[in-house]
């Protein structure tokens, strides 16, 4: 499939223009641990003053860090780059070169930048997430563990959707910049249970801003709490917001078409 | 005879520009051990500048000119020299010494960048400690002189690059400086606009007699304003006096234009045919040989018309610059 | 002409500082209110940080009977919710700004001007922070109406406080000045910035209420700058402190100041001598 293989050369060419930057492997490494370390930090305080968070113990948050780690250097390393990218282009007029090009446009401006030194954090919170596992009394089964990827990659899916509707907006909107600065701010709810947050809280970050869905879902799969119905919720929201989002890429296109002189 | 307001001697300035050869193994051990490389921008200049004059520094990117301004104007420290402004040491960057005078980089923005100019100036009062009166007639000396009125009321933002230069302009000189630093004050701008300049320059100079050290790219400022030229090539003075007598120095050929009866003729024996244009031919000769050639045309052909010119200014510059270093 | 024809005289000294001050102050209200839709994006963004914390704290306390280590739920919401407001008070010319203002070259300009850059910059963002306050009251008016804060202050813990954040920012001026001058030497001041950032989280009262902090680490906080920039003032007007204890923490600003600006000043003199050398 064509989009496949576009997103295949691109990522080997953004991950060969990156390597020359050795130095950034460290800075990210740098980075990457003092983010951790500061997640630990107050782990371990909201431990030393209580046996359990909403009914999470402390491996099984320790998980969910790692989970929204994880994530989070997906969002870091794939969709943030080129959402930025496509965020530009679009208030610098120079979003012509990519339309011009004989790829579906959605693809291009999805996989054309790759931070490949974010990887380090996808490894961090993998790294994360199995010592919190180690710790928990109940083995992962199967299931859970195939509940698990599902749920990271609708997250994902989900998370790319937000973005991508929100940058299309650009289209109309100039300041939309501002609105994705909020974004690192409100990722941060996914540290925690969802549960801990209160109602008006609690439905921003799973329908308007999908953090919630994106972190605690998988986090809960592999942890054995998830109900099927949460999943299939999930599947079903990831399914409707993907349909959205390219249609108002679509729009927002035949908009900018029309509107550039 | 008073101070020279600016004296330089045997000024220096070495860069240590970091080199490292492609290759993780260099990579690796640059962390370890950095070679460095000399660069020598400026080598040993020396001039005095006497106050009211205006004088051109020119030279090709890298030459060395805004260097050695840079160091006049104590943003730069100098490895070996001396250079004295106004008496000042400028690279101690003494309050008084910044209070007596001005820098202007072309296309550089020296005021805040959202707020009616007239708010900058207010600023710089402040900034300058200027007495209220002072300040408000200086202000409206100069926006009368670059006529920029309806411009001093629009954020800066919103002006064009041409009219931003003119505000900048203002803002630097609102505290009356003795000497005026321009660095290439009038790149990216149009004709009319560099005309503009020039002529406030020029006016500048004579009502306050400030001291004006200027650099560019662009003949016509040099030539519009400048009667004395200082040439920096590989961080050296290559020349140091009047721009007329620039050409005299270096040029090493003059042009023959040469109209004659018959035209046609071959006038290859004569010197290099530049340009043939109807019936004028330009010949180049060695300067040395001008007036022998002159004759020989004379005598040997009907000639209607002669004329012995100078090169241009530029093609002087440009095969100047054209020499090696050393 | 000789050269000191049409030298301009100077205005008295004392005045003239104080004359810049307000100018500079009012020329940083009149720009900064450009960006206000800028700056309320910010501002919400940053707020979150802060409720999330409370949140985890809140279900803590509600778990435990109604108080974390006596701190209850009203209390840690009105620490959560001063911590926003002391927050924006501490935001300076720090480590992003010199940065900034070394890459985008504006420091030649800069440099040109006979005013000491600190001046400069404490000026401009002192009349920056009007603006900031103006537009943070209806978001604390917000937050209160949706956390119920416990808040019931004396007059002297509010005068107290209003010295003390802007103690605080005095004191931030100068450790992350010295933090951003690094940037002279490195282009990799931003992962020195975030190292210095990760410490003071821990150790000023940003992350929780010193007091949840074990007890070394408040030892620790005691003799390092961090928790006077931002625990020692939202407690000044949250917490219990007796009048002794309020007094006494402006006088350990005052010291942290001292030390900030003596750091300053010769971390300043080295980066002159820096830039002088290589030029920018």
């Amino acid at each position: 499939m064509n989009a496949v293989r576009v997103g295949w050369l691109y990522l080997k060419i953004g991950v060969l223009n990156e390597l020359q930057y050795r130095v950034n492997f460290f800075v990210q490494l740098l980075q990457s641990l003092i983010q951790i370390g500061t997640g630990l930090v107050m782990l371990s305080l909201v431990y030393s003053h209580t046996d359990e968070l909403h009914g999470w113990k402390q491996p099984e948050l320790l998980s969910l860090l790692g989970v929204q780690v994880l994530l989070g250097g997906v969002i870091h390393a794939f969709i943030q780059p080129n959402m930025e990218r496509l965020m530009q282009d679009v208030q610098e007029g120079t979003l012509d070169y990519a339309l011009t090009k004989p790829a579906d446009s959605q693809v291009l401006v999805s996989v054309r930048t790759v931070r490949i030194w974010q990887v380090v954090e996808i490894v961090s919170g993998f790294i994360l997430l199995f010592v919190g596992l180690a710790g928990v009394d109940k083995s992962v089964g199967f299931v859970d563990a195939i509940a698990f990827g599902c749920a990271l990659v609708i997250g994902a899916v989900l998370v790319y959707c937000f973005w991508l509707i929100m940058t299309t907006g650009a289209f109309w909107i100039v300041r939309m910049e501002h609105v994705l600065e909020l974004f690192e701010g409100i990722y941060r709810t996914g540290q925690w249970p969802i549960g801990v947050y209160p109602g008006w809280l609690r439905y921003s970050v799973t329908f308007l801003v999908p953090v919630a869905f994106a972190v605690t879902v998988p986090a809960q799969a592999v942890t054995s709490r998830l109900q099927w119905q949460t999943l299939l919720i999930s599947f079903v929201f990831g399914c409707v917001l993907f349909v959205v989002a390219r249609w108002f890429w679509r729009f927002g296109l035949r908009h900018y078409a029309g509107a550039s002189a | 005879m008073s101070e020279p307001v600016v004296h330089v001697s045997e000024l220096t300035k070495i860069f240590k520009v970091p080199e490292r050869e492609a290759g993780l193994g260099a990579a690796a051990k640059a962390l370890v051990r950095r070679k460095t490389r000399d660069v020598h921008a400026v080598e040993e200049v020396s001039f005095e500048i006497a106050g009211g004059e205006v004088v051109g520094f020119l030279g090709p990117n890298g030459a060395g000119k805004t260097t050695t301004l840079k160091m006049l104007a104590g943003l730069l420290y100098p490895t070996d020299g001396e250079a004295r402004v106004l008496g000042h040491i400028p690279s101690r960057r003494e309050r008084d010494y910044l209070r007596r005078m001005t820098m202007v980089m072309g296309n550089r923005n020296q005021l805040q960048w959202d707020i009616p100019a007239l708010d900058s100036f207010e600023l710089n009062r402040a900034i300058y400690r200027l007495r209220r009166e002072d300040f408000l007639s200086m202000r409206d000396e100069l926006i009368e002189l670059l006529d920029v009125g309806d411009l001093v009321r629009k954020p800066v933002r919103n002006l064009s690059l041409g009219e931003r230069m003119k505000v900048e302009i203002v803002g630097a000189l609102l505290h009356r400086p003795q000497v005026l630093f321009l660095d290439e004050p009038t790149i990216g701008l149009d004709v009319t606009m560099q005309k503009r300049i020039r002529t406030f320059v020029a006016e500048y100079n004579r009502r306050h007699g400030a001291t004006v050290l200027l650099t560019s790219h662009y003949m016509a400022d040099v030539e519009a304003l400048c009667k004395r030229v200082i040439v920096i090539h590989h961080g050296r003075i290559l020349y140091d006096g009047g721009l007329a007598a620039l050409a005299d120095e270096f040029a090493a050929y003059k042009t023959i234009g040469v109209v004659l009866e018959n035209g046609g003729a071959p006038l290859d024996s004569y010197g290099e045919v530049v340009e043939v244009d109807g019936d004028r031919v330009s010949l180049r000769v060695p300067k040395a040989e001008t007036s022998r050639v002159a004759a020989r045309l004379l005598a040997d052909h009907e000639v209607l018309d002669l004329t012995i010119e100078e090169p241009p200014i530029e093609d002087v510059i440009e095969s100047v610059f054209a020499q090696p270093a050393g | 002409m000789s050269v000191d024809a049409a030298r301009l005289p100077e205005a008295g000294r004392w005045r003239s500082l104080f004359d810049f001050y307000v100018t500079t102050m009012r020329t940083a209200v009149a720009a900064q209110l450009q960006y206000r839709v800028a700056q309320y994006f910010y501002m919400i963004g940053m707020v979150a940080e802060p409720v999330v914390y409370l949140v985890v704290w809140t279900t803590i306390a509600e778990e435990q009977g109604g108080a974390v280590n006596g701190i209850t739920v009203g209390e840690f919401a009105a620490y959560y919710i001063v911590w926003t407001l002391v927050r924006n008070m501490n935001i300076v010319f720090g480590a992003p700004f010199w940065e900034f203002r070394i890459r985008e070259g504006r420091l030649a300009g800069d440099l040109l001007k006979p005013m000491t850059m600190l001046h400069y910059d404490l000026a401009y963002f002192a009349g920056w922070k009007f603006v900031v306050v103006a537009m943070w009251i209806p978001i604390a008016i917000g937050l209160s109406a949706v956390f119920h804060p416990t808040l019931d202050p004396t007059a002297l813990q509010i005068g107290v406080f209003i010295c003390a954040i802007w103690g605080a920012y005095l004191i931030r001026t100068m450790f992350q000045g010295i933090v951003g001058m690094l940037n002279f030497w490195t282009t990799r001041g931003a992962a020195v910035f975030d190292l210095y950032m990760a410490t003071e989280m821990l150790l000023s009262g940003r992350l929780v209420p010193l007091q949840l902090m074990p007890g070394w680490v408040q030892t620790l906080a005691d003799f390092l700058p961090f928790k006077w920039t931002f625990g020692y003032p939202i407690e000044s007007l949250v917490g219990d402190m007796s009048t002794r204890s309020l007094l006494l923490g402006l006088v350990a600003q005052l010291l942290w100041i001292g030390i900030g600006l003596a750091g300053y000043r010769l971390a300043w003199k080295f980066a002159i001598k820096r830039f002088t050398a290589v030029g920018g």
